[in-house]
């Protein structure tokens, strides 16, 4: 080899011998390593804020704090009492019921929606499809208050309407009603999100596979439900996933509407709302910590419905 | 994006189809469009006219500016709205600005590096959006009376910087839009690895960076359950949390002339947020909220 060629192959980089390989590998997984030092940063935080206080969570349900006598390990008190909780059941009971129709409901509003959009079926597309999002942007604790007001019983304008039309006085806070109230607010709050990106999805799909579909003279619904729809089912995949996510968290709109109509959103009305009513009304930590960490395995139990979805009638894919 | 649709005489539709369509359209936009026009019309009215006048429609005296005025003062003790309002913006651009930062460090070190660990890192970030809020949040709360970080405002920002959904939005972005053979150019002519990502990665970010930027901020105004919590002193309060605690004092003392103020308050909550939405219309429209299942 000649020092003319050898200069023109820095650092043994490109070189052919076997001593020259290994020095590319390690040069190349020197700079992989550097990556390293961009996630640094945030996993810091991540540690500090995310994975200790999950840990502590987990080991502070293993001990009791008794009046007398000062905090001792207890095994698995805490999770035999979660499990034989009549209230913490019944909360997670009223959120599965609140969330299975709530999210039923809201993808096929947000799934129809965003599949006019898509075809170029309304006109004014673009203003609607910003009207649509704007509950987006209004904090959940401000949506609340609105619909509080509008549903309020005695003043409420949407019952006096209803009165107006007839139906005599309806109490949308009423035991019976208080759910299909949240239902309502809830769909309002977070359809538009769901559509926006259901409608991305289904923009993406090639439109060469609609245009066999047409010449093959399939009639529109068929092209939506039997051609479209199959091709964004990781979206709605992933929309579930996170719905379910939230609506196993369910809060704020109980927290707020409590203060319409007292005596209906009880203590337990939530899993959320108990374990905050269990850690900060009556300061039982621990055993708020074993009801948070069982929580959080009951939704990585509907979570996998999701999964389920997916998997279901997956033929093609 | 928008002209590449097919035509729609193709379709072989109804007439009447569009009208339809667009009928059923508004049908649901005047049921997204009522409650801001009733908090709109009812920020302008007296404590009375709120729950006795027809609601939507203006009622006499018109106490738009009184309302408004209220907003600066601190009525009963129960805290300032406008002093929420600085917290909040506060939070918001702290928090929020950090979580962008810290999301594009790390989405680009997940998308563009291999190191040893990634995968499990990154599934570990995943798996913790299914972790409970409040499995998070009360032992924080035990944590911060120790370290003495209840009533500081850096308990609430620094969690706020920590975005899995933002990091996992950033990763998918880069894979899309920052070419591999780029950053090898890059790295021939002796750039260094943060050079690269200030001077070649960034900019071709950018649009995935206001879209992450816009779900932080919308994430940190929106966050009630960590502020209610660690917040035990209202001067300390963001928007949701004060204004929740004013509709439980509105109700629990029957204290008088607070319910104006709250419907007043929500509308100023609610207007900057809009505003920032209707501004930045590109990037949610865009399809970058899509990033999130795109694999």
């Amino acid at each position: 080899m000649s020092t003319r060629v050898q200069l023109a192959r820095p650092a043994g980089a490109y070189g052919t011998g076997p001593r020259a390989g290994r020095t590319r590998r390690s040069w190349a997984a020197r700079r992989e390593r550097r990556g390293m030092g961009f996630v640094i940063p945030f996993f810091a935080g991540f540690a500090i804020f995310t994975i200790v206080p999950l840990a502590y969570a987990v080991y502070t349900s293993f001990y009791s704090t008794k009046l007398i006598g000062g905090t001792s390990f207890s095994g698995l008190d805490n999770y035999r009492e979660t499990l034989g909780s009549g209230p913490f059941w019944n909360g997670v009971i009223r959120v599965v019921i609140f969330g299975s129709i709530q999210i039923t409901v809201m993808l096929i509003i947000a799934f129809f929606f965003a599949s006019i959009f898509d075809l170029g079926l309304v006109r004014f597309g673009g203003f609607f499809r910003t009207v649509f999002f704007m509950p987006f942007a209004v904090p959940i604790v401000v949506a609340a208050l609105m619909w509080g007001f509008l549903l309020e019983p005695q003043y409420g304008p949407v019952s006096r309407f209803a009165t107006a039309l007839g139906l005599g006085d309806v109490n949308f806070f009423s035991p019976r009603l208080m759910l299909p109230s949240i239902i309502v607010i809830v769909i309002w709050e977070f359809t538009g999100y769901n559509m926006v990106i259901l409608y991305t999805a289904l923009r993406s799909v090639p439109r060469d596979v609609v245009e066999a579909a047409i010449l093959d003279g399939a009639p529109l619904h068929t092209i939506v439900l039997r051609v479209k729809l199959p091709m964004v089912r990781p979206a709605i995949v992933m929309l579930i996933f996170l719905n379910v996510i939230g609506a196993s968290q369910l809060f704020v709109e109980p927290l707020i509407l409590n203060n319409y109509q007292a005596g209906v959103i009880t203590s337990d009305y939530t899993p959320t709302y108990y374990i905050y009513n269990t850690a900060i009304h009556s300061g039982q930590f621990n055993l708020a910590a074993a009801m948070a960490v069982t929580l959080g395995f009951v939704v990585v139990a509907l979570s996998g419905v999701a999964l389920l979805f997916r998997r279901g009638r997956d033929v093609t894919a | 994006m928008s002209d590449d649709r097919i035509p729609l005489r193709l379709y072989g539709l109804r007439r009447g189809t569009v009208p339809l369509c667009t009928a059923l359209c508004g049908v649901f936009a005047l049921f997204i469009l009522t409650p801001f026009l009733w908090i709109a019309i009812n920020a302008t009215k007296t404590q009375a006219n709120i729950f006795q006048s027809f609601g939507f429609w203006f009622a006499r005296p018109f106490v738009a500016v009184h309302n408004f005025a209220m907003l600066f003062a601190d009525v009963d003790g129960n805290g300032v709205y406008m002093r929420w309002f600085g917290n909040t913006v506060l939070y918001a651009v702290l928090g929020g600005g950090g979580a962008t930062v810290l999301s594009a460090l790390a989405g680009y070190g997940f998308a563009r590096y291999r190191f040893r660990g990634y995968k499990a890192l990154f599934y570990l970030m995943m798996a913790v959006l299914l972790v409970p809020i409040s499995a998070l949040t009360l032992p924080l709360f035990l944590f911060y009376t120790k370290v003495g970080l209840i009533n500081s405002v850096w308990g609430m920002i620094l969690p706020s910087m920590i975005s899995p959904v933002g990091t996992y939005l950033m990763r998918t972005y880069i894979e899309i839009s920052v070419p591999r053979e780029l950053l090898d150019a890059a790295r021939i002519d002796g750039a260094g690895e943060l050079r690269i990502f200030v001077r070649v990665a960034v900019p071709l970010m950018l649009p995935g960076l206001m879209t992450v930027l816009l779900i932080s901020v919308v994430a940190v105004w929106n966050n009630f359950f960590l502020p209610l919590i660690i917040f035990s002193r209202n001067e300390l309060y963001p928007l949701s949390v004060g204004m929740g605690v004013w509709s439980q004092h509105a109700t629990t003392s029957g204290d008088n002339d607070l319910y104006p103020l709250i419907v007043m308050g929500g509308l100023v909550t609610i207007v900057p947020l809009i505003a920032l939405f209707l501004v930045l219309q590109r990037y949610w429209r865009g399809g970058l909220l899509l990033g999130s299942i795109a694999n």
